[in-house]
C-alpha cells in the first residue's frame, strides 16, 4: 500500500472507532494503546487484547456504512461489513503497534497467537492485510488453514485479500480444498476464479469424481470453478 | 413410577451445567446434552488423567479450553465457559506449579473465563495449600469467582479448611462455589454463606434421589447441581435427568430452575463474562432449508447420526 492509501485507511479506521464505541470504551482503548505504544509491554498488550470484549460490543459493523465501502475500494477484497465491533477494535489495536523494530513487532504479534482465545484468533487473522512485514505471516496463515475451528477458517478465507496476495500456489490450493471440504462459502474467497491453476483444477476434478463415486452431492460452486 | 428418561418431561426447560469436563467427552455427549436442553456449561481446568510434565502442556490445555473446545461446543448450540486454574493434584509438583502460577495471568482475563478453578485440596498437603492460597489472591486481583474442588477423601475436614482459608484471604463467601458437597458438608457451607454445588455422579459422589432429600431439607438457595462428567463412568445428562426426577418427586419448578440453571448463572456471572442473551435463544431446526443443495445447518445444529443403525454413511 502506498503512503496515501495507508493514511486514508487510517482515517477511516479512526472514524469507525469513534462512531462505534461509547466514549468510555473509546477512552479505555485509546489510552491503553498509547501506553503500549510507548512502553512496548507485551504482558500489557496481551491483557488489553484479551479484554477488548469488555469494552466493545459484538454488534456487526454493517455493510452499508460508507466507510466500509471506502475501505473496500482502497483495499480490494477487504470487506469489514461482517466484522463485529470487538474484532474491529482488536484489529485497530494491532494496526497501532510500532513496527520500526522488526523483531519486537513480530514478537508482539506472535505472542498474541500463543494461547489465543477463539475470537482473538479471528481478529488476528482478519488483521493480516494490515500487518507490517506481510511475507512473514505466510507461515502463520498456512497454520491457520490447518485449523478445524470454523470461525478461524472463515476469518482467513472470507473477504480477506491476504491469501490471494501472499500464499504460494500449493498453499492457496490447500486453502481452496479445505474450503470445499469444510463446506465453506467459497464465493466469499477473494480472487477464487483468478487464482485457479492447473494443479488445483486437477485436484478439484479428482475430488468431484470422488464425491460422485461415493454417491455424495457435489457443491455446484465446484463445477462453476472448473468451467473456466 | 417410571424412571426411564423421557425428554418430554423436561421439554422447554433450559439447563446450565457448571462443572463438566468436555475434553474427555465425545460429540455423542454434546448432541445428547443439546437434545436434553443444556444451553450452556462451564468446563473447569483439570488434570489430563495423568500428571503433566511441562508448562507447555498446561498452556496448550488452557488454550484448548478457550479455543477448540469452545468451538466444538458451539457446534451443538451449547455456550462454553471455563474456569482456569492449577488443580489440587498437580499443585504437588512444585517446580511446575511455580511456572503455572506465572502463566495463569495470561489466561484468566480472557473472555468467557468465569472463575479461578477448579482449585483446592486433594490430599491436603502443604503444597496444595500453598497454591490454593496463591490462587485465591489471584482471584481477588482478577475479580473472579472461585470454583473450589473439595477432596473426596477426608472431605468434611477438607471442606471446612477450604472455607477457613478463603475467608482468611478476605474473599467474600458469595464469590466462592464449594463443589462436590454431600450430606456431611452442606450445612456448614450454606451456613457460612458460600454457594453449595453438588456433583451428581454414579457410585462415588452424590446421587440425585439423595439430592432431592437435601433440597427438601435446605431448599434451593445457593444450591446448584452439576455432572462433573469426565473420563470416569459419569453422565453428562446428570443435570436434566435430575430435573426430571425432582419434578417427579414434587420439587417446585421454581426450585428446579434455581438449582439446574439460575444459581449457577448468578454465582459465576459475578465474573461479568456471562451474557444470558448468548444462550437464551433456542436453536430452530429447519431441515427443509437448503443452500446450494446442501442442507443448511444453523449454528448449533450438527448432522445427526443414528446410533442404533449398523449403517454408517
Amino acid at each position: 500500500m502506498n503512503t496515501e492509501t495507508i493514511e486514508e485507511v487510517e482515517g477511516l479506521f479512526t472514524y469507525l472507532l469513534e462512531t462505534r464505541l461509547r466514549p468510555e470504551e473509546y477512552a479505555w482503548l485509546t489510552t491503553k494503546t498509547t501506553e503500549i505504544q510507548s512502553t512496548g509491554d507485551l504482558k500489557q498488550l496481551s491483557k488489553v487484547f484479551a479484554q477488548v470484549p469488555r469494552y466493545a460490543s459484538k454488534d456487526l459493523l454493517g455493510w452499508k456504512d460508507k466507510a466500509i465501502m471506502d475501505i473496500k475500494k482502497l483495499i480490494p477484497g477487504y470487506d469489514l461489513g461482517d466484522w463485529t465491533v470487538e474484532t474491529f477494535c482488536r484489529v485497530w489495536l494491532l494496526k497501532q503497534l510500532p513496527s520500526g523494530d522488526q523483531e519486537g513487532y513480530l514478537n508482539s504479534i506472535n505472542g498474541l497467537f500463543v494461547g489465543a482465545e477463539l475470537n482473538e484468533l479471528v481478529a488476528l487473522y482478519k488483521a493480516f492485510p494490515l500487518l507490517q512485514y506481510p511475507e512473514y505471516w505466510v507461515r502463520q496463515c498456512e497454520e491457520g488453514i490447518r485449523s478445524n475451528i470454523g470461525n478461524v477458517l472463515e476469518a482467513i478465507m472470507y473477504h480477506n485479500p491476504y491469501p490471494a496476495t501472499y500464499l504460494s500456489e500449493p498453499a492457496w490450493n490447500q486453502m481452496i480444498l479445505k474450503a470445499f471440504f469444510m463446506e465453506k462459502e467459497v464465493t466469499k474467497i477473494y480472487r477464487l476464479q483468478e487464482r485457479l491453476n492447473p494443479a488445483l483444477q486437477a485436484t478439484l476434478a479428482d475430488y468431484v469424481q470422488e464425491r460422485l463415486a461415493a454417491g455424495r452431492s457435489v457443491n455446484p460452486a465446484l463445477y462453476k470453478l472448473m468451467e473456466v | 413410577m417410571q424412571t426411564q428418561l423421557d425428554l418430554s418431561d423436561i421439554s422447554g426447560m433450559r439447563f446450565f451445567d457448571p462443572h463438566v469436563h468436555m475434553t474427555s467427552r465425545t460429540t455423542d455427549d454434546y448432541q445428547a446434552m443439546a437434545d436434553a436442553g443444556i444451553v450452556a456449561l462451564i468446563e473447569p481446568a483439570f488434570w489430563l488423567g495423568q500428571p503433566r510434565t511441562g508448562l507447555d502442556s498446561f498452556r496448550d490445555y488452557y488454550s484448548s479450553l478457550i479455543g477448540w473446545e469452545r468451538f466444538r461446543s458451539s457446534q451443538f448450540g451449547i455456550k462454553h465457559y471455563c474456569t482456569i486454574g492449577l488443580n489440587s493434584r498437580e499443585a504437588n509438583n512444585e517446580a511446575l506449579a511455580e511456572q503455572v502460577m506465572e502463566l495463569l495471568p495470561s489466561f484468566v482475563y480472557k473472555a468467557g473465563v468465569v472463575g479461578i478453578g477448579e482449585i483446592g485440596f486433594d490430599d491436603q498437603t502443604a503444597a496444595e495449600e500453598k497454591y490454593y492460597r496463591l490462587q485465591l489472591e489471584l482471584a481477588k486481583e482478577a475479580g473472579l469467582p472461585v470454583q473450589v474442588h473439595t477432596p473426596h477423601r477426608d472431605k468434611k475436614k477438607g471442606t471446612s479448611r477450604s472455607m477457613d482459608i478463603a475467608l482468611e484471604h478476605g474473599l467474600s463467601p458469595a464469590s466462592i462455589i464449594i463443589d462436590h458437597n454431600n450430606e456431611e458438608t452442606v450445612k456448614e457451607v450454606l451456613d457460612r454463606g458460600f454457594w453449595a454445588a453438588f456433583t451428581i455422579y454414579p457410585f462415588t459422589k452424590m446421587g440425585n434421589e439423595r439430592m432431592v432429600e437435601i433440597m427438601k431439607q435446605y431448599g434451593a438457595e445457593r444450591i446448584m447441581i452439576n455432572s462433573a462428567a469426565d473420563w470416569g463412568i459419569s453422565d453428562p445428562l446428570a443435570v436434566p435427568k435430575s430435573a426430571a426426577l425432582m419434578k417427579q418427586r414434587g420439587i417446585s419448578l421454581q426450585d428446579i430452575e434455581l438449582v439446574t440453571y439460575r444459581n449457577a448463572i448468578t454465582a459465576f456471572g459475578q465474573s461479568g463474562q456471562i451474557n444470558e442473551k448468548d444462550f437464551e435463544q433456542t436453536q430452530e431446526v429447519d431441515q427443509a432449508q437448503k443452500f446450494e443443495s446442501n442442507s443448511i445447518l444453523r449454528g448449533g445444529q450438527q448432522p445427526r447420526i443414528d446410533k442404533n443403525n449398523i449403517i454408517i454413511a
